[in-house]
């Protein structure tokens, strides 16, 4: 990857990270850069929106069930 | 492909554990286990694999305003804007290195965020405590959860395999319809001009209560053309035709309607592309505008279009000037409204039609009568007395300024004179030489007619009556007119009389007007020639009388069949000629001159031009009603027709007979002379006058013998024609009393004046009662 792209790349994460930030979704720089990837190979947003709130959910259960 | 599956696995594998093991995760109290962590892979997995789809098409554009929108409804504008900064700057990536699927990541953000905060609503209410919010927390969630992710890629995957080749989506539908209602076809439905609606074919398969509210939503377009064509029909003829200043402001206002409709649309096509801003977490279920929703938009709209449309067709057939009710102000009583009107009637009249500049001059006079001027400012707020007095004065001297135009100027008196003389006949010298000018020209076949040859006759008709010494400019008036003619018919078909009015008369001499006293003229064309006709048999009868002496040169049984054939003939013509004079002296005196007498009185008192109109309105009906040419009198209208036809075809029979007479006569009186031709009258063919001019060929007992014949031939058609006549004309009598006019009494009256008609009824009547 020359210095360019991964500019680039870094850039644009940043900037992703800013509206996460905005949007208060919670995440992380690097889950975000990994939902990126994933998104970049032609994933459903959709899917991954899913996992995140499912997964977010399991790990709720014990608090609301105690 | 295998590469990039392991590397999406590896992924995800990383997420769950940076999602799990995170400490940032807030919720998390337990270190989960690897069997927790296996589980939750398997399970993200699983969802990966299920075709779950986003419920919007993929556009960057509309993802980015919902987000910005939501920003903003929450309260975080300045954060709407960093964001849409932030986006800007994102979008501009572009390269190696940048993020390709730029919608894929918004839409992910969204959706988290979407998520996170629902979540978080959730919380707070639940910390928010208090037994009510429990009760709630335990109500809440569960609702949420019942309708959760779990449930939901089965139910999309199937309604995705529902769909068909020809099944439309809902999207497709609402941006069909947006577009309908700006009278543009889309792409499923198209605008029928047979129909006159914009319909959905038949072979796209939508649901039939989609069908029906789809079809409800195009009555906007349907309503939106009709308005739309309007406004452009006007503009467009605006500059060759004079639209009023009413018709004017009415187009721009319904232009100002439009533009807001336009914004309206404008507006619902930009949301139409949103995803609906989310209240619950799982509303994913479409575009902001679904139909339903789109229905609820248009409420307004569709009631807003529909009053215009009405307004629009009413107006389409509105010309000219009208008082609405419910415009007017409360201070100005109807009668006031009205008086207001028809002044400003007959100045437009003035104005336009007679190109009259010295009614303004009249207004000003009525202001300073009336005290006031017509400064503005001088009708004060409440002063309702000196507006009316102001009308009442203005009116008053436009319509007399108006009926002066009327009268003296364009001299309506005269034309109405001019067009009683010649088109009603009542010139009656200038009649009977025109009658005697272009009758045997208008026995000729309509089409071999030359309506140049009967102006020219026309002219000479004028030209040897008292007519000649009429006003130039009234005569000049007088056309001939030919109507238009089917094959067979005679010249006295077709042959009519025109007035050409001219502006400003034909206001009161319109063409509808116009076709009336056409009719008119008609039937007292047809009762003149029934008339001249008559006349014309008497005429050959009337010397036979005087040469009777020649008779009884004739052998004694010729010479009685002759007398008795004769005076049949006599009879028969004198009943007619009862009938017809009576019938003349009925329209001249009961109807044409009272007529006339009533309109001329009506014409002295007349005050406006309304009146005036009205007048002569009444002076034409009263005239077709009476000359049986109403409606109500339509059967004895065609009986009396019938009648003219079988007096025209006993005047032809009378005229045969005389004409056999005649020739009898002459060639008596030759028949002392030797004659020099026999042999070659007796070559002749046999045809009516040959066979007349050889009667004396054949020596006297073959003369008998012919004379004899023909004449009892005559006797026949005669009696034929006498009896054809007598029940036609029962029948016409018989319906007289049936009409309701007054004045037709007095042509029962003359008719039956020695009470013929009605003993012989009687007495009919009571051979049958026998």
């Amino acid at each position: 990857m020359d210095p360019e792209a991964a500019r680039t790349s870094r850039e644009s994460l940043d900037l992703v990270f800013h509206m996460s930030n905005i949007l208060e979704t919670g995440l992380d720089r690097h889950t975000l850069s990994i939902l990126i990837a994933l998104c970049e190979m032609g994933l459903n947003p959709e899917s991954l929106a899913a996992i995140l709130k499912e997964l977010h959910r399991e790990s709720q259960v014990p608090f609301s069930s105690k | 492909m295998e590469d990039d599956e392991r590397r999406v696995v590896d992924l995800v594998k990383e997420l769950v554990h940076r999602l799990l093991f995170n400490p940032q995760t807030p919720v998390s109290s337990s270190i989960p286990t690897q069997e927790e962590y296996n589980q939750a892979l398997k399970y993200s997995l699983r969802i990966l694999s299920s075709r779950m789809k986003p419920s919007i098409a993929a556009d960057e554009f509309s993802v980015v305003e919902s987000i910005k929108r939501r920003l903003a409804t929450t309260g975080k504008s300045s954060e709407a804007l960093t964001f849409a900064d932030l986006y800007s700057k994102f979008s501009l990536r572009n390269g190696p290195g940048s993020v390709k699927n730029k919608w894929a990541v918004l839409y992910l953000l969204n959706r988290i965020s979407e998520d996170q905060k629902l979540k978080k609503n959730r919380f707070s209410d639940k910390i928010s405590s208090g037994f009510l919010d429990s009760v709630l927390s335990g109500g809440l969630p569960a609702l949420h959860d019942s309708d959760a992710l779990s449930d939901r890629p089965g139910s999309l995957g199937r309604s995705n395999l529902i769909k068909e080749e020809n099944e439309v989506s809902e999207e497709a539908l609402v941006r069909d319809v947006l577009y309908a209602c700006q009278g543009i076809d889309g792409a499923y439905l198209k605008f029928d001009e047979k129909a006159d609606e914009y319909v959905l074919p038949d072979f796209i398969k939508v649901p039939r209560a989609t069908r029906t509210m789809v079809r409800k939503l195009c009555e906007l377009g349907w309503l939106f053309r009709k308005v739309k064509g309007y406004v452009t029909d006007s503009m467009d003829r605006f500059p060759a035709e004079d639209i009023g200043t009413v018709g004017q402001a009415f187009c721009a206002a319904l232009q100002d309607e439009l533009s807001v409709y336009y914004k309206l649309l404008v507006v619902l096509e930009g949301q139409s592309m949103n995803p609906i801003p989310l209240v619950s977490e799982n509303a994913c279920s479409g575009n902001y505008l679904s139909l339903r929703r789109l229905s609820v938009w248009f409420a307004e709209p569709m009631v807003k279009m529909g009053l215009m449309a009405v307004l629009v067709d009413s107006c389409k057939v509105l010309k000219g000037y009208r008082l609405l009710d419910a415009m007017l102000p409360s201070f100005i009583s109807q009668s006031l409204a009205q008086r207001i009107l028809r002044t400003g009637k007959s100045i437009n009249f003035l104005r336009v039609c007679c190109e009259d500049r010295v009614w303004a001059d009249a207004a000003k006079e009525a202001a300073a009568a009336a005290g006031t001027t017509t400064r503005r400012g001088d009708l004060g707020y409440g002063e309702t007395d000196a507006l009316e007095s102001l009308v009442a004065e203005a009116a008053k001297r436009i319509d007399k300024h108006l009926l002066d135009v009327m009268y003296t100027r364009y001299k309506f008196k005269e034309h109405c004179l001019a067009i009683k003389r010649y088109l009603l006949l009542g010139q009656g010298d200038f009649v009977q030489y025109l009658m005697d000018i272009v009758g045997p020209e208008l026995s000729e076949p309509a089409n071999t007619i030359s309506s140049f040859k009967l102006a020219g006759l026309l002219e000479s008709a004028i030209a040897s009556s008292n007519a000649q010494y009429d006003d130039r400019d009234m005569l000049d008036r007088l056309r001939v007119k030919m109507m238009p003619h089917n094959t067979g018919d005679r010249g006295w078909d077709v042959f009519s009389l025109d007035y050409d009015a001219r502006v400003p008369l034909n206001t009161v001499f319109t063409e509808s007007v116009m076709s009336r006293y056409l009719r008119i003229f008609n039937f007292l064309w047809k009762l003149r020639r029934i008339e001249h006709a008559l006349i014309g048999v008497w005429k050959g009868m009337k010397p036979n009388r005087v040469t009777s002496q020649f008779f009884s040169k004739l052998p004694r049984a010729v010479t009685l069949q002759l007398i008795l054939t004769s005076r049949k003939c006599q009879v028969l013509w004198d009943e007619m000629n009862h009938f017809v004079t009576n019938l003349q002296y009925y329209i001249m005196f009961e109807v044409l001159e009272v007529s006339w007498s009533n309109f001329s009185k009506e014409m002295e008192v007349a005050k406006d031009l309304d009146d005036l109109l009205g007048a002569h309105e009444k002076y034409l009906h009263s005239i077709i009603e009476k000359s049986l040419l109403g409606e109500r009198s339509e059967n004895l209208n065609k009986t009396l027709f019938t009648l003219f036809d079988l007096i025209l075809r006993f005047r032809s029979h009378a005229d045969r007979l005389y004409e056999g007479i005649n020739e009898l006569q002459s060639r008596a009186t030759e028949s002392s002379r030797p004659y020099r031709d026999k042999a070659k009258l007796q070559k002749q063919p046999s045809n009516r006058s040959s066979e007349s001019s050889s009667w004396l060929g054949e020596g006297r007992k073959e003369l008998t013998r012919r004379a004899g014949e023909f004449l009892r031939n005559m006797g026949q058609a005669v009696d034929a024609t006498s009896q054809e006549y007598s029940s036609l004309f029962e029948g016409f009598i018989s319906q007289l009393p049936i009409q309701q006019h007054v004045d037709l009494k007095f042509l029962m009256f003359r008719l039956d004046f020695t009470e013929f008609y009605s003993q012989l009824k009687s007495t009919a009547g009571g051979k049958i009662l026998l």
